[in-house]
């Protein structure tokens, strides 16, 4: 669809005097008039959602779209009314679904022996299950779970994208990422996935992308020693030095560190343990520092590393359904960790 | 002729006044001997009521309101529930131990408890030299005898047994890390000190000390603008010419910087009073 549009510039005489070149060709003897008008051929091959919409309409949309997605995303049951899907038993090496979480910020805790540890509060904010991919689909090997966090407006968003969640009976969301699974693992597609589904004194890994820090020298990028700061040296202080040997393999090393940009890149901290989970607001509390910045969303899983594979015992399997029969409290505590309403610890 | 004429009107006024005033004094066995004449019965004694006593020029002066400023959220694009539920967790372990109201330059007594102490506890009585942090983190040190010795508390943390107030009042600064430069004396607190009693109500007391410095090296250029040191006897240790070259590093634009405003608003103060009244009152 290609439109003419038309630009009205009125600009003072000396400064259209100055700007003559940008007269079109269909006022050519501009020169003495005030305003100058252009014409530019601009191609839209889309429209904007509200373009063909009154302003009651469009302002009426903008209201109940939210209204809508808030009362699906109350609701603790699955919205596809078909049949469920049936639920399997926790066995050993079987793989769960993870989470997407909004990191809030770190605050410190105690544990029951005073010692300080800080914990990064990450908050499951409309967490969704957005699609099933059978083996087949997926890499032949095992199925995987698309989820979804973070309702977000449905106005910017292309056609077939929104066909994915309407599928599911979701909202759309912001962040979407895969989780592969074990067969016995596999959930319907619209399940909700609450903090829960983490259990106090287990351990995840947290993938993020990591706050961008732009281009950066190899002292801050690499870790570099740098050159001394006297003794001779000329405008050699932070640089890299020699970049590899020299006549025989006549050649840098692929590979080799370099000044270059820094961050904005996904990195996977390993390990982090869950001291806490509020079920109320749907917040863990993992140990630690988390990759990313304020307010982004992380994806959450539980952890591959061996050593801590056994204290996930007996886990929500395949994951905490909250409209089942089981009551949880506001807060679940580490065992180990200092409650605040709690005396003080007084040591022996 | 007129005025002469509202002069004794209001002479006459204020001597009716003053008569009404003085009844009991003047004219009550008139008035006894009256009443009596006209019921022709000798009347019961009756006792003249009891004088309440107003002081008008004491006006009550309300409670003071203090909010611990580690309440207040810092100023940064933070999900508010954060720091919601960090309050929460902050009141949850104020009904366990009183944090008392203090402030920077106030004498404090700190019970924690430490396992290698003899009695497995340990006291520090010092002058708090500076609070920081907001949250679960918020933090105070204080400045313990001319040794150079300060320890920094953490206000949350389950070690500390007892905070004590022993003298409230403020100083001139906000922070006194300058103590660290200057003489040992004003550092130095008595031990065996008994709490000072303070008013709950009216304005905190202001010491406006001034103190004396060691020559410099300092740790940190206290005549720079930038610390707005008030506290601090610089007549003694810098030349005027010093003071004036200090002044090289002023920023009189910052405080037109209408982007670091950061407004206090006392709502929000009143928010968080309330909070920590529920709570501790329960």
């Amino acid at each position: 669809m290609a439109a003419w549009g038309c630009r009205l510039l009125s600009r003072g005489e000396s400064l259209l005097r100055g700007a003559r070149f940008i007269v079109s060709r269909s006022a050519p003897t501009a020169e003495s008039s005030v305003i100058g008008v252009q014409f530019v051929r601009t191609i839209k091959s889309s429209t904007w959602w509200d373009e063909h919409l009154s302003e009651e309409n469009s302002s009426f949309l903008r209201e109940l779209i939210p209204e809508e997605y808030n009362s699906q995303t109350a609701s603790k049951l699955n919205p596809l009314k078909d049949e469920p899907w049936p639920r399997h038993q926790w066995e050993k090496g079987s793989s769960r679904v993870g989470l997407v979480a909004l990191k809030l910020g770190m605050m410190p805790i105690w544990t029951k022996s005073a010692e300080r540890q800080v914990v990064t509060m990450l908050q499951v904010l409309d967490c969704h299950v957005i699609k099933y991919l059978p083996k087949e689909e997926y890499d032949g090997r095992a199925p995987a779970l698309i989820v979804g966090g973070k309702n977000v407006s449905p106005f910017y968003r292309s056609e077939e994208d929104m066909e994915v969640f309407r599928n599911a009976g979701v909202p759309p969301k912001q962040k979407m990422t895969t989780f592969k699974v074990s067969d016995n693992a596999i959930l319907k597609p619209g399940t909700p996935l609450y903090a829960a589904h983490f259990r106090p004194g287990q351990y995840v890994d947290i993938t993020a992308r990591t706050i961008g820090k732009g281009f950066q020298g190899v002292m801050k990028k690499h870790g570099f020693k740098g050159q001394p700061a006297s003794h001779g040296q000329t405008k050699t202080h932070r640089r890299p030095g020699a970049s590899g040997p020299g006549g025989d393999p006549a050649k840098v090393w692929k590979g080799k560190k370099m000044p270059g940009r820094m961050g904005n890149v996904f990195s996977t901290t390993h390990g982090l343990k869950v001291w806490r989970v509020n079920t109320k607001h749907n917040v863990i509390y993992v140990s630690g520092s988390v990759p990313g910045h304020r307010n982004c969303l992380v994806k959450v899983r539980d952890t591959i590393l061996r050593k801590h594979l056994e204290a996930i015992q007996n886990p929500p399997f395949p994951t905490f359904f909250a409209d089942g029969d089981e009551e949880l409290p506001e807060d679940l505590y580490d065992e180990d960790l200092f409650q605040f309403g709690e005396p003080s610890v007084s040591l022996a | 002729m007129a005025a002469c004429a509202w002069s004794v009107s209001t002479a006459m006024c204020s001597l009716r006044a003053s008569q009404g005033k003085h009844n009991r004094f003047l004219s009550t066995s008139l008035l006894r001997l009256a009443s009596g004449a006209d019921s022709g019965q000798t009347p019961k004694f009756k006792p003249p009521t009891k004088p309440v006593i107003l002081d008008k020029s004491d006006t009550e002066i309300p409670v003071r309101r203090f909010v611990s400023p580690e309440f207040i959220p810092p100023r940064q694009r933070t999900n508010p529930l954060k720091f919601a539920l960090e309050r929460k967790d902050m009141l949850k372990r104020r009904t366990m131990l009183k944090i008392p109201e203090f402030y920077v330059g106030s004498i404090l007594a700190v019970t924690m408890s430490d396992p290698h102490a003899s009695e497995k506890t340990n006291r520090f009585v010092g002058i708090c030299i500076q609070r920081s942090g907001n949250g679960l983190g918020a933090t105070f040190i204080l400045i313990i005898d001319g040794q150079g010795v300060e320890i920094c508390y953490e206000l949350y943390n389950p070690r500390i047994q007892q905070v004590e107030v022993l003298k409230m009042e403020k100083r001139l600064d906000d922070n006194l890390l300058y103590l660290r430069d200057a003489l040992p004396e004003y550092s130095t607190v008595d031990v065996n000190m008994k709490p000072v009693p303070s008013s709950i109500s009216g304005e905190v007391h202001l010491n406006a000390l001034k103190v004396r410095m060691k020559p410099k090296p300092w740790s940190k250029c206290w005549e720079r603008p930038k610390y707005n040191v008030q506290g601090i006897r610089f007549d003694l240790r810098l030349s005027p010419e010093k003071m004036e070259e200090a002044q090289k590093w002023a920023q009189p634009w910052l405080e037109y910087d209408m982007l670091k405003e950061y407004v206090i608003l006392s709502s929000m103060e009143d928010i968080h009073w309330r909070e920590v009244q529920e709570e501790t009152c329960k």
